[in-house]
């Protein structure tokens, strides 16, 4: 079987899921005899593969990442183009025979629509999260919901990361249930460290993951447990308003912002972490849940995350409830008999979501249209 | 000629009030700690699928078998005093029954709780003569069996109510108690004289958790097909104990149940060797057989038959010893209202919520619980648990 798979990132380059995504995915396919060419734009660093049957093909250039907005201000105005410029771009290097093409959310959906037609070839696409979910449900652009419902449209398959994904895909986009797979995602699991009285927000700094209902919550966690320290780590467009929001609220000598961290120093502060919290507004899965816990440490998701509706040693609460927030966060402090067995726990049935599964599961997918 | 000894356990737990760390200190009442408005909403439930039209259908059945039909029930008391501040007629409707002179009543702990695992006894001897003294109060009667918290049974506990005076007492008819032999017995506590009933599990879980499992290969079940089970059994005594709630709240009216209870006294007494007991009766009848011996604690709940449903984990245990080590000190404060409060946050349920056990035995924690799973469940009873301490100290 030969896959022609269109990304957009893979480690070490990352920002968010897709490209964790994409490396155990196609690392676990390649071990299973499938034969994949990863297209991706040329990066800064060196990326490549140590298996026979999984090349990494770098396209060109292009400074755009499936977590941009439009008014990107770096863009000056060039982003519609600069997207259709790549998609173009990727369409006339993508060459050969495959049996399936396959694509990650809404950035390479063009050239993975264009190449069903120019090659005759069935289109597989993987939302790993839509614009409503990067938009938290606020303001949702019309030009990246057109694209994707067209790319979904078009898609002779579809794998959701989530239930909760299926859900949105099939009420927001119109698509027909029965073309639609659930996949949920996997985890390389991350050494446990030495921990730390330290509670942690990892992610995006958007509004889709909520940084700022983290932010309350830690004030009111302060009073009843002075000596807890609150990271916030990750990078975006939100950074200088949390930073203000933190002053306000009063809690800046509690709040550590790291800006970006390399990959060693994501596993690290995993690792030493007594709690990680992911407020999202919108979580289609959310791979950094399954991290933490992974490295022992008891998290506090999103009662919509789609990872929860697979998982059930974790805490959930409702993104805007911060009381109930910093109630099990202090509780996860004070009650060490909680924080051992949601680690224990919790570290077991991680056990079960491995890459290997997903590959699995998505050449099922491949064998519905091939 | 086996009997067939009905008994059923009606149990309702006072359910927790949302309290967070933040009320911890900072409460004026103890009365906040239980969830007065869900509590009413799930009894009434209960008792119009379940309570009110069940005690009917028996109590028409033991008139239409002229006595024939025979049951027994053990009520905790806080099952009581629901009825007696919701509806009132469903302790009208139980006394109708135990009038007809085929009911018996069993002796348990009023609160439903874990004290028979205690250091010492006190708690389990005191809350059991609470019950006691709530059986004379309306019943005017004495029961002759107990029956612990979930069948939790060993040979402490066995000892211990022998010299409490009772005649028998009921629990899991596991192997890993019986081996090789069989359930349909009656046996003595190697150090106890005592008579021990033992649930005939396979027979009471076709009613209690299969009926309405379309995947079981015995379903659908009906009344003459499980009547013949009964007739072909071996032993003295066919012990079917299950939850009370299992009539139209466990399995709903739509499964067919009632219309399968409604027939099952007739289809039984169609065999002639074949007849119903009440516990009491099966004590007097029957001897025992052989003795048992039973270390450590069984209990009739999940696929461990253990204590683990309530001290399976670190979080449970910690709540268990935290609420355990008060009790002296509640004790001797002569506080009515603490030791009150006290005693209804012991009731077996506030753990049971908190258990982590995955699979099969899980989704039935699940069905039951009133929480997000067993974390939350732990966070809320913890909290509270600190909070009651806070009032102490």
């Amino acid at each position: 079987m030969r896959v022609a798979m269109i990304g957009w990132e893979y480690p070490p380059f990352k920002a968010g899921g897709l490209a964790t995504h994409c490396y155990g995915l196609t690392r676990s396919l390649a071990d299973k005899g499938v034969q994949i060419d990863f297209y991706m734009p040329k990066t800064k660093h060196a990326t490549g593969s140590d298996k026979k049957n999984l090349n990494i093909i770098e396209v060109g250039e292009t400074e755009i990442f499936p977590y941009d907005r439009p008014d990107n201000k770096e863009l000056a105005g060039q982003f519609f183009e600069a997207v259709y410029r790549y998609n173009d771009l990727v369409v006339s290097r993508v060459k050969g025979k495959y049996d399936a093409i396959h694509c990650h959310d809404w950035l390479t959906m063009k050239a993975g629509i264009a190449l069903k037609y120019k090659t005759n070839t069935p289109l597989v696409l993987t939302v790993h999260s839509t614009e409503y979910d990067r938009s938290g449900w606020i303001y949702p652009n019309q030009w990246f919901i057109d694209i994707e419902k067209e790319g979904m449209e078009k898609a002779d398959r579809i794998i959701a990361v989530s239930h909760f994904t299926k859900r949105v895909i099939v009420e927001k986009y119109g698509i027909n249930p029965n073309k639609i797979s659930v996949v949920h995602n996997a985890v390389y699991p991350i050494p446990e460290g030495h921990k730390q009285d330290i509670v942690l927000f990892l992610g995006r700094l958007t509004i889709q993951k909520g940084a700022e209902f983290f932010l309350r919550a830690a004030q009111k966690v302060k009073d009843y447990e002075p000596d807890t320290r609150f990271v916030v780590a990750g990078i975006g467009d939100m950074l200088p308003r949390l930073i203000t929001q933190a002053l306000d609220l009063g809690i800046s000598d509690q709040v550590i912002f790291t800006g970006r961290l390399t990959e060693d120093e994501v596993k690290h502060i995993y690792g030493i972490s007594s709690v990680y919290v992911m407020p999202s507004v919108s979580e289609p899965f959310g791979i950094t849940a399954l991290e933490a816990i992974s490295a022992g440490t008891p998290t506090i998701a999103s009662k919509t995350a789609g990872f929860s509706e697979a998982f059930n040693n974790c805490l959930r609460v409702d993104f805007w409830d911060t009381d109930e927030m910093a109630n099990k966060i202090i509780s996860l402090i004070r009650y060490k008999p909680l924080h051992q067995t949601l680690s224990k726990q919790g570290k077991q049935e991680i056990e079960l979501f491995t890459w290997d599964r997903v590959a699995d599961k998505t050449i099922d997918v491949y064998n519905e249209v091939i | 000629m086996p009997s067939i000894c009905f008994y059923f356990e009606v149990h309702q737990p006072m359910r927790l009030n949302k309290f967070s760390v933040f009320n911890i200190g900072n409460n004026n009442t103890e009365s906040t700690y239980f969830d007065s408005q869900l509590n009413k909403e799930i009894f009434i439930k209960v008792a119009k699928k379940c309570y009110l039209p069940t005690n009917n259908l028996l109590l028409n059945l033991i008139n239409k078998y002229d006595g024939k039909f025979r049951i027994s029930f053990s009520l905790t008391g806080t099952f009581v005093e629901f009825c007696e501040q919701f509806i009132p007629e469903v302790i009208d409707s139980f006394k109708d029954l135990f009038k007809t002179g085929a009911v018996d009543m069993i002796e348990e702990t009023y609160y439903h709780s874990l004290s028979s695992l205690y250091d010492d006894m006190d708690e389990f001897q005191d809350q059991v003569k609470m019950h006691g003294q709530m059986i004379k109060r309306l019943f005017n009667y004495k029961p002759r069996v107990f029956r612990n918290t979930e069948a939790i049974y060993d040979n402490r506990i066995a000892k211990k109510v022998e010299e409490m005076g009772y005649k028998g007492i009921i629990t899991e008819g596991t192997e890993k108690i019986l081996q090789w032999r069989s359930a349909n017995y009656l046996y003595k506590p190697i150090n106890a004289n005592l008579k021990v009933l033992l649930r005939n599990y396979t027979l009471s879980d076709d009613v209690g958790f299969r009926f309405s499992a379309r995947m079981w290969p015995g379903h659908p079940l009906t009344a003459d097909k499980y009547a013949n089970w009964m007739a072909k059994s071996e032993g003295d005594l066919i012990n079917l104990f299950m939850d009370y709630e299992t009539f139209g709240e466990h399995h709903w009216t739509e499964t067919g149940i009632f219309e399968f209870l409604e027939h099952f006294p007739g289809e039984a007494l169609k065999h002639d060797h074949l007849d119903f007991v009440t516990v009491r009766e099966a004590i007097e009848r029957y001897e025992t057989v052989g003795e048992i011996d039973v270390p450590w604690a069984i209990s009739w709940a999940d696929a461990d038959r253990d204590v683990s449903t309530w001290l399976g984990n670190d979080m449970q245990i910690a709540c268990f010893n935290e609420l355990k080590n008060i009790g002296k000190k509640i004790k001797e404060s002569g506080d009515r209202n603490l030791l009150n409060t006290w005693r209804r946050l012991q009731t077996s349920d506030h753990l049971y919520y908190v258990c982590t056990k995955g699979m099969e035995d899980g989704d039935v924690h699940k069905y039951f619980s009133p929480y997000d799973g067993p974390y939350d469940g732990f966070i809320n009873y913890m909290n509270i648990i600190q909070d009651f301490k806070h009032r102490l100290y």
